[in-house]
């Protein structure tokens, strides 16, 4: 046999063998997409949960009863309908029916219950979950039928509902829950979502697979897997490279380049978190609200996005977010150092004064960069700032302290609303109850506010709590108790044929009905 | 030499102890309040005292002591503030990565830096010397962290030969090994060379030569194997700091070692976890120290530990 025959015959082989793998589509791209993420959740059981990459990751497999939509409404998930009693001590939820735990047991009533009361630590308050103050306000949860629970509250408040939402409340199968040994927590965790858990290879990746039982429909994609990819520049590397379909969190030193590359796209999303530098109000200087106006027209809030931000986020209108329930629009302050030196004469400082400014390296993007910059901007109208910073252990223990300890003027900090409601943002950081140890850091104190945010936390009318909550903004924002800096924007990256991704204000993505071209 | 090997092992019985007591009073004496860190901006102060309460630093100083050595002894090092699990578990899966990691790394880095070493003391002056050396001088002052960026860049995505990090084929062992054995073998090279000159301008060496031994039995039987004891050394010395997890090799290519592990750990301010990769990273030194004595006392007989006087 010659062989130009053989070499024939292999090619037909070959050309069998394609077309039989190929036969099932006519785009055969596997449909597995594979995404880095900066860091490895810490586990998966809600009790535990604590970072952004831990709810990301639960999220494509674990449910919670109301959803967070991209833009900040909230969306039927496992509740399909949900309503406050007319004395609003209670709220009643209608959940879904003939949903499936990956395990094959029914979600009910009863599994809402348990993992409620499991997130309470209604049996034992010492194994309460850390974010079990997102149902502070709840005093018992009743099976009212199978698809029917009343959440009974200990006073009225109106955010229960976007509480209910947050990623870390995920409803787990209460069998596989009741099964894992004792003291231990979910490192696989059993939902209802579109993805199932596959497996966890510590310090590399965690794998999922396609929930085919999916109450909502199948998703397209086969499996996902998240990378853990500490190092940026290695994440933009890997997706240059085509290793992974999409990176969170791009430097901004890279965000041109991959511009400019036509097989990758660059999503420019917002944040729920504000950065911002708060005044120490017990110090005589910042008694006057004149030298705090003058501080926030001192800092040209454009340059510092501009130069260090490569023009990613936007200088902070109001003390939260646009994307927040009950945002309202006041500032931003005009960068104006002329009014700034006029107002600090007018209050008795024609020729500045020096203040310690304490601020965090490496908590938040660029944050070391930011306060050396604003350091400068303060200068030129003659207030001199020294800066001193510590890891962020120290930096915390240092600065969220009784005013008595303060050894700051003024502290840098950013605060996320994940909640993505007023109240999260506006009631933990202003209101006069919410000194430290909790975190109203600055010393806040106005009776009129206090009374605006009781107010708004008992209303369930959410046309009012608006209203309630821009009275609110408007009061916090002419007393500037913060220097108002910038809402933080996040840059991710995705190859152009991956289609379908959310990138959400929550610093998650995900990959429910993405799929690859 | 028997009697030397026992004295050894006794003698690194302190020296383990004084590691544990060094680990835990870094931890300790660090400022802050490592409830506050762990448990971060959006706790409650009620998580903080929880969080306090379970690390025991509502204890005094002394009792912490004895609580941690009590455990230590048992072999439990306590549980991961961050995920929960326990420590030593912890260790146990991320350690066997970075054993393979340095072993590789090893073997790179004794082929290339004892073989160059050896050809550069034997040539010397030649190109092959002025080369290997500028080379080694190079690979001594380079970062680890940007000849890591480098080979990404230029393996990864120029050439899409090798995946630029994470862990699963051998193909993904490649360029770390390769970035963390490039630099220990400059080290290696040129401690090679100049303990080989030494060697090979001593008497005996001379005297070989003249009996009209042949080269090759001179430089690898006679001069080699003096000429390696203080290699020997240094590559004792380099295992360990591999061991010790080779940190920002492992971070820049996402390998699960025990390096990223203690960054990792540090991040998240997980103070169980970061007092056990320390205690973990600081024995591995000790017992290699101890392991590259015993090496030692077999390379060079001459070596007189004073236990013939005891004896």
């Amino acid at each position: 046999m010659s062989g130009m025959r053989i070499k024939m015959i292999v090619i037909a082989m070959i050309l069998v063998l394609a077309s039989l793998l190929f036969a099932q589509g006519a785009f055969a791209v596997s449909q597995d997409m594979v995404i880095a993420i900066g860091a490895e959740p810490e586990n998966l059981d809600p009790l535990k949960m604590m970072s952004a990459p831990a709810a990301t990751i639960a999220e494509h497999m674990v449910e919670t009863l109301i959803y967070l939509d991209v833009d900040g409404t909230l969306q039927p998930a496992l509740a399909v309908s949900w309503e406050p009693a007319e004395d609003d001590m209670s709220w009643l939820i209608n959940l879904r029916e003939g949903v499936r735990f990956h395990d094959g047991t029914p979600f009910n009533a009863e599994a809402v219950k348990y993992n409620l009361d499991r997130f309470m630590g209604v049996e034992d308050p010492a194994k309460a979950a850390i974010f079990s103050f997102l149902l502070g306000e709840v005093s018992s949860v009743e099976v009212v039928d199978e698809y029917t629970i009343q959440v009974h509250l200990k006073k009225p408040f109106a955010p229960i509902a976007s509480h209910l939402s947050h990623s870390f409340i995920g409803m787990h199968s209460p069998a596989s829950l009741e099964a894992l040994p004792e003291g231990e927590f979910a490192q696989a965790p059993v939902g209802t979502g579109p993805f199932k858990f596959v497996s966890w290879d510590r310090g590399e990746q965690i794998t999922m697979r396609r929930n085919e039982d999916y109450w909502d429909g199948a998703p397209k994609l086969d499996t996902v897997t998240f990378k853990f990819v500490p190092e940026a520049g290695s994440r933009v590397i890997m997706l240059e490279t085509g290793e992974v379909h999409a990176i969170m969190a791009v430097p901004p030193t890279d965000i041109v380049r991959l511009d400019e590359d036509p097989d990758i796209d660059i999503v420019r999303q917002t944040s729920v978190r504000l950065i911002y530098i708060g005044f120490n109000l017990e110090r005589e200087i910042f008694q006057d609200v004149r030298v705090r106006r003058a501080i926030n027209h001192a800092v040209n809030k454009d340059v510092l996005i501009e130069a260090i931000f490569q023009g990613v986020g936007e200088p902070s209108s109001a003390p939260i977010v646009p994307v927040i329930f009950g945002y309202h629009t006041v500032g931003p302050y005009e960068y104006d150092p002329e009014k700034a030196r006029a107002l600090l004469a007018e209050a008795g400082y024609p020729d500045g004064f020096e203040i310690e400014l304490f601020h965090p390296t490496g908590r938040y993007p660029q944050d070391a960069t930011v306060t050396e910059a604003v350091q400068a901007m303060l200068q030129e109208v003659g207030i001199t700032a020294r800066l001193t910073t510590y890891d962020w252990g120290t930096y915390l223990a240092t600065v969220i302290v009784p005013p008595e300890q303060a050894e700051h003027d003024m502290y840098m900090l950013g605060w996320g609303t994940v909640t993505l409601d007023a109240d999260y943002g506006l009631y933990a950081l202003f209101h006069s109850s919410q000194w430290p140890p909790r975190n109203n850091v600055s010393y806040y104190a106005n009776a009129e506010v206090d009374a605006l945010l009781d107010e708004a936390r008992i209303t369930p009318d959410r046309g009012v709590r608006e209203q309630l909550y821009a009275q609110a903004i408007e009061l916090i924002w002419n007393d500037a108790p913060w220097l108002f800096l910038y809402n933080e924007g996040q840059v991710n990256a995705v190859r152009s044929n991956v289609k379908g991704l959310i990138h959400h204000p929550l610093e998650n993505i995900l990959a429910w009905d993405a799929w690859i071209e | 030499m028997y009697s030397y090997i026992i004295r050894r092992l006794l003698l690194t019985i302190p020296v383990l102890i004084g590691v544990s007591i060094l680990v835990f009073s870094i931890i300790r004496f660090i400022p802050g309040d490592p409830a506050r860190a762990i448990a971060g901006v959006h706790a409650s102060p009620e998580y903080i005292e929880q969080v306090r309460r379970d690390l025991l630093l509502d204890q005094a100083l002394h009792i912490q002591y004895f609580v941690y050595m009590r455990n230590l002894l048992r072999g439990d090092l306590g549980r991961s503030t961050f995920t929960r699990r326990p420590v030593t578990t912890e260790l146990r899966e991320r350690f066997p990565n970075t054993v393979q990691l340095a072993v590789a790394a090893m073997v790179i880095a004794t082929l290339v830096g004892v073989g160059a070493g050896i050809i550069s003391a034997t040539k010397r002056y030649s190109l092959f010397d002025n080369v290997s050396m500028i080379g080694a001088l190079i690979g001594v002052a380079a970062p680890v962290f940007w000849l890591g960026a480098m080979f990404q860049i230029f393996f990864s995505v120029r050439l899409g030969w090798l995946p630029s990090g994470g862990m699963g084929t051998w193909a993904h062992l490649i360029l770390p090994a390769l970035t963390l054995g490039l630099a220990t073998a400059a080290l290696i090279a040129r401690i090679t060379r100049s303990s080989m000159l030494e060697v090979l301008s001593q008497e005996y060496i001379t005297t070989a030569r003249s009996k009209g031994l042949n080269e090759r039995v001179v430089i690898y039987k006679h001069a080699l194997k003096n000429a390696l004891i203080p290699v020997v050394t240094v590559m004792g010395l380099q295992f360990g700091t591999l061991l010790g997890g080779a940190v920002l090799t492992e971070t820049v290519f996402s390998w699960p070692g025990i390096g990223r592990l203690m960054v990792d750990s540090i991040l998240t301010r997980d103070y169980p976890l970061v007092q056990g990769a320390v205690l973990l990273i600081a024995v591995s030194f000790v017992l290699i120290n101890l392991v590259v004595d015993v090496i030692y006392a077999f390379l060079d007989p001459r070596i007189n530990y004073g236990t013939q006087e005891v004896d």
